[in-house]
């Protein structure tokens, strides 16, 4: 596999393993290094930016912090406005 | 037509720009569409006997405001509007529900926005959906408004159209970031609120999350004669250069940058931003001692006649000018206005209210701060003074570099909801100084012995020292 799709497996494997279903970059990119100690921001942040507009991930965002998670797991678009954003 | 040197510019902004008629959604009647004599009868849907009360008093209130748009609603009809014409009864009917009960209904955050951006959208719900099911949705849309906030009417009519079409018809102009704010939208006319701002006003949305928000600036060299760099131009440049931080998440909290182009600070960048960028200069005030002289005989006003309104008596240099000098750096023999320039920290008392007697100097820049806030987790900060002086010159290299180094290190170092100013102050002023290359300064020092932001290593004390740690533990135990 190439180095993008180290990342991205490694951010799959981080967003839906964890405990929790949303989460910041900052824990996603510290779940990313485990498995690739060598990764940094910038690459992290490419790939899960791609993710998001192939609609694999999504963001959540409280309007002053954001926080990623894996499409379909944990709160969902329609039930946000339900559940307490 | 336009400056020199950029008069292709302006026409090929004028070629561009749609007008009004091109892009307009309602008519004048339908915009016009109300008596007063309507407005005195008219009643919302909801008891607000109590924010009526809000509508006494001799200052404007927006539950007048509200009360209008949705007369103004009602008579559009639904048929001419994308979201319930009922929308500002019910955001009206949930304020008087929340006087009532002394605690909000209102929801924040959530999965909504536009494909591809990871800011410029805040969902906003509500917990009484049953009962105001017209504002179930009310999302804000954060707009980047142009540097310096230059509009045409047309461009600001276009703008109040989609509003009105697509959202509540209620906006903020201009929230405290900067950005046009369109309030209560539904999430199924986001992505068409965000086509025809791109495609109709030729406009981004703005920043919010953990994103670098919509930079902002002053007029600066527009109309101002004390700016000292291009505060537009560097506004939009560095718009443009960080629009993928602008757009999609990745720091641990806000970012934002603001531009001043001189230390009167109109924009507040001191007080407002993670980074603020204020015009200064190197060399000396300039002095134009004939017209100092014709101030003191009274012959031009000071301040520019701001304070006319009132007799303050004859106009003292001494008391109101010499005397108010925070660093007395100035001088006047009856004569001669002097000025220890060496001393000058920069207030612009002296050159706001004699502007014609006293200039900013011609070598110029700007000085870059980082750390300021609101209070969150702290206390409010203002920024720090970090980098004196750096000129400004396009393509503004220099400036960019800089906040690359910024953004790399603060990423990696800076916590979850914590701003920069205060991964500075966690991790010490001298070690952000290391990361951004540049020498300490003693101004730093806040507290000198009690609060040091800079210690000396043992490489950079000449002789360094000869000390065990071990043997001081038995002396000193933790």
């Amino acid at each position: 596999m190439g180095r993008d799709e180290d990342i991205r497996q490694a951010i799959i494997d981080y967003a839906s393993k964890g405990a929790k279903s949303k989460f910041y970059f900052k824990d996603m990119l510290t779940g990313v290094k485990k498995t690739i100690p060598d990764a940094g921001a910038s690459e992290v942040k490419k790939v899960a930016s791609a993710m998001v507009s192939e609609e694999v991930m999504e963001l959540l965002s409280t309007g002053s912090s954001t926080m990623y998670g894996l499409k379909g797991r944990g709160i969902s678009v329609e039930k946000s406005g339900d559940a307490g954003g | 037509m336009g400056a020199p040197g950029q008069e292709k510019l302006w026409d090929k902004e004028e070629k561009e720009h749609k007008k009004y008629d091109d892009i307009r959604i309602f008519t004048d009647e339908q915009l016009k569409n109300y008596t007063d004599d309507e407005l005195k009868n008219f009643k919302v849907k909801h008891d607000i006997s109590m924010i009526e009360q809000l509508e006494s008093g001799p200052w404007p209130s927006f539950v007048s405001d509200i009360k209008r748009e949705a007369l103004h609603r009602h008579k559009l009809g639904q048929d001419n509007l994308m979201i319930p014409a009922d929308i500002c009864d019910d955001l009206l009917g949930i304020v008087e529900l929340s006087y009532k009960e002394g605690e909000t209904h209102w929801k924040h955050g959530g999965i909504v926005g536009v494909l591809g951006y990871g800011g410029g959208i805040v969902g906003r719900y509500n917990d009484q959906q049953a009962q105001f099911p017209n504002i179930a949705h009310f999302h804000t849309i954060r707009v980047n408004q142009p540097s310096a906030k230059f509009y045409t009417t047309d461009w600001l009519r276009g703008f109040c159209d989609i509003a009105e079409y697509r959202g509540s018809g209620l906006t903020n102009l201009h929230g405290s970031t900067g950005d046009l704010v369109i309030l209560g939208s539904f999430s199924d006319q986001l992505e068409p609120i965000f086509f025809d701002l791109t495609h109709d006003l030729g406009v981004d949305i703005g920043g919010s999350g953990g994103n670098l928000r919509t930079p902002s600036d002053c007029i600066g060299k527009a109309r101002c004669e004390f700016a000292c760099y291009d505060t537009m131009d560097l506004c939009y440049e560095m718009t443009m250069e960080f629009q993928d931080e602008l757009h999609r998440p990745a720091f641990p909290y806000k970012f934002k940058f603001k531009f001043d182009g001189c230390p009167n600070g109109c924009t507040a960048s001191i007080a407002r931003s993670d980074m603020a960028y204020i015009g200064t200069w190197k060399d000396d005030i300039r002095i134009n001692q004939d017209a100092v002289q014709e101030y003191v005989a009274g012959k031009i006003p000071v301040d520019g006649g701001a304070f006319a309104g009132r007799d303050w008596g004859k106009f003292d240099i001494q008391s109101e000018i010499i005397d108010l000098c925070p660093t007395k750096c100035m001088k006047w023999d009856g004569k001669k206005l002097s000025i220890n320039n060496a001393e000058c920290n920069r207030c612009m008392h002296c050159i706001d209210a004699m502007p014609e007697a006293l200039r900013v100097g011609k070598d110029q820049g700007l000085s870059i701060l980082f750390g300021a806030k609101a209070p969150i987790l702290e206390g409010a900060q203002m920024g720090c003074l970090t980098i004196p002086f750096m000129y400004v010159n396009k393509p503004y290299d220099s400036q960019k570099n800089l906040v690359r180094k910024v953004f790399d290190w603060w990423i990696e170092e800076g916590k979850n909801r914590e701003r920069i100013g205060e991964t500075i102050q966690r991790v010490s002023l001298k070690t952000f100084c290391e990361v951004l290359g540049i020498p300490p300064m003693p101004q730093m020092v806040k507290e000198p012995r009690s609060n040091p932001y800079v210690f000396f290593k043992e490489s950079e004390v000449p002789g360094g020292w000869d000390r065990d740690i071990n043997a001081y533990r038995t002396r000193h135990p933790r």
